[in-house]
């Protein structure tokens, strides 16, 4: 049971210091993007006035979330982040579903990726906020019902990013887990393609949601 | 028989691994299912927005499990780490 929780690393020495990188996840990571970067390069080659398939799929997969992305942020800053929570959404969806191929593991299932894109939307967030409303009145809300609720507003903001990747590696690893676990108890038969198919697919999509509409709700509750 | 500290420490992390799966289970277990009655209770009375109340419902659940994920993490943290 102690390999459930191992994670691949290398581990580098610069000098005095020691650098570990965890292998699995980047490659899996920077596979992910170049996926990504070479699909979208050629979808972006041929977009016609009557759509393919694939178009198709990614019109309807846009237009939903660009109406999402304007009713939380507003007409007048959502399209500029509107390309940064769509893309997250897809690397997340297909973060969590590389787990269904063999030989592969999700790179959310290391703490470190949602943590990593958690921090990224507590800067996008708060950058966007002293953007918008001015250093001043971003530093006035923290005192804002009495002025000794500071400390609870700062530890109320670090909780978010906490909350936020928590969630999303607590569900992967634990919906791994659980398949591990019950596809040993039933010796790999009839059941594991069920319970790929609810914590791989379904899970894994409703979280990468949750983990998108999140941060959104987070930067649209900074910039009120 | 004769326990040493580190059986003492590994029985107490394995038992607290238990209680707090089984005490974090209680909330998301309650509120998850409020949370789909109140959506089914919607559904019947505006079937044609089953849809969106479907899709609220899960997005709605997903953020209330989260305490009892929080308690996963520590029940493995528990097992594996201590």
């Amino acid at each position: 049971m102690e390999d459930l929780t191992y994670v691949p690393h290398w581990v580098l020495n610069v000098g005095n210091y020691k650098i570990t990188l965890n292998s699995v996840t980047l490659l899996t990571t920077w596979g992910i993007m170049a996926v990504l970067v070479v699909f979208s390069l050629m979808l972006a080659k041929r977009i016609r006035t009557v759509p393919g398939g694939w178009q198709t799929i990614s019109e309807v997969l846009i237009d939903g979330f660009y109406g999402m992305v304007i009713d939380a942020l507003g007409p007048e800053i959502g399209p500029k982040y509107f390309p940064m929570i769509c893309i997250m959404f897809i690397f997340l969806v297909l973060c969590n579903w590389i787990g269904i191929l063999p030989y592969m593991s999700e790179p959310t299932k290391d703490i470190n990726t949602p943590l990593g894109l958690g921090i990224m939307g507590f800067f996008i967030a708060h950058g966007t906020a002293i953007k918008v409303k001015g250093i001043k009145q971003y530093v006035k809300e923290y005192f804002q019902p009495i002025f000794f609720m500071m400390p609870l507003n700062v530890v109320g903001e670090i909780a978010k990013v906490i909350s936020i990747s928590f969630r999303l590696f607590g569900n992967i690893m634990g919906g791994s887990i659980i398949i591990l676990v019950v596809s040993h108890l039933v010796y790999q038969l009839i059941l594991p393609p069920f319970l790929y198919g609810f914590f791989g697919l379904f899970v894994g999509t409703v979280q990468a949601f949750v983990f998108t509409m999140l941060t959104m709700v987070y930067i649209s509750v900074q910039i009120r | 028989m004769a326990f040493s500290g580190a059986d003492l420490v590994r029985a107490a992390a394995l038992l607290g691994a238990g209680i707090s799966m089984g005490f974090g289970a209680i909330g998301p277990g309650v509120g998850e299912g409020f949370a789909a009655g109140k959506a089914c209770e919607a559904i019947g009375r505006n079937p044609k927005e089953a849809g969106l109340l479907t899709r609220t419902m899960l997005v709605g659940q997903a953020v209330s499990e989260s305490t009892g994920i929080y308690s996963l993490v520590v029940a493995l943290l528990l097992i594996f780490v201590v």
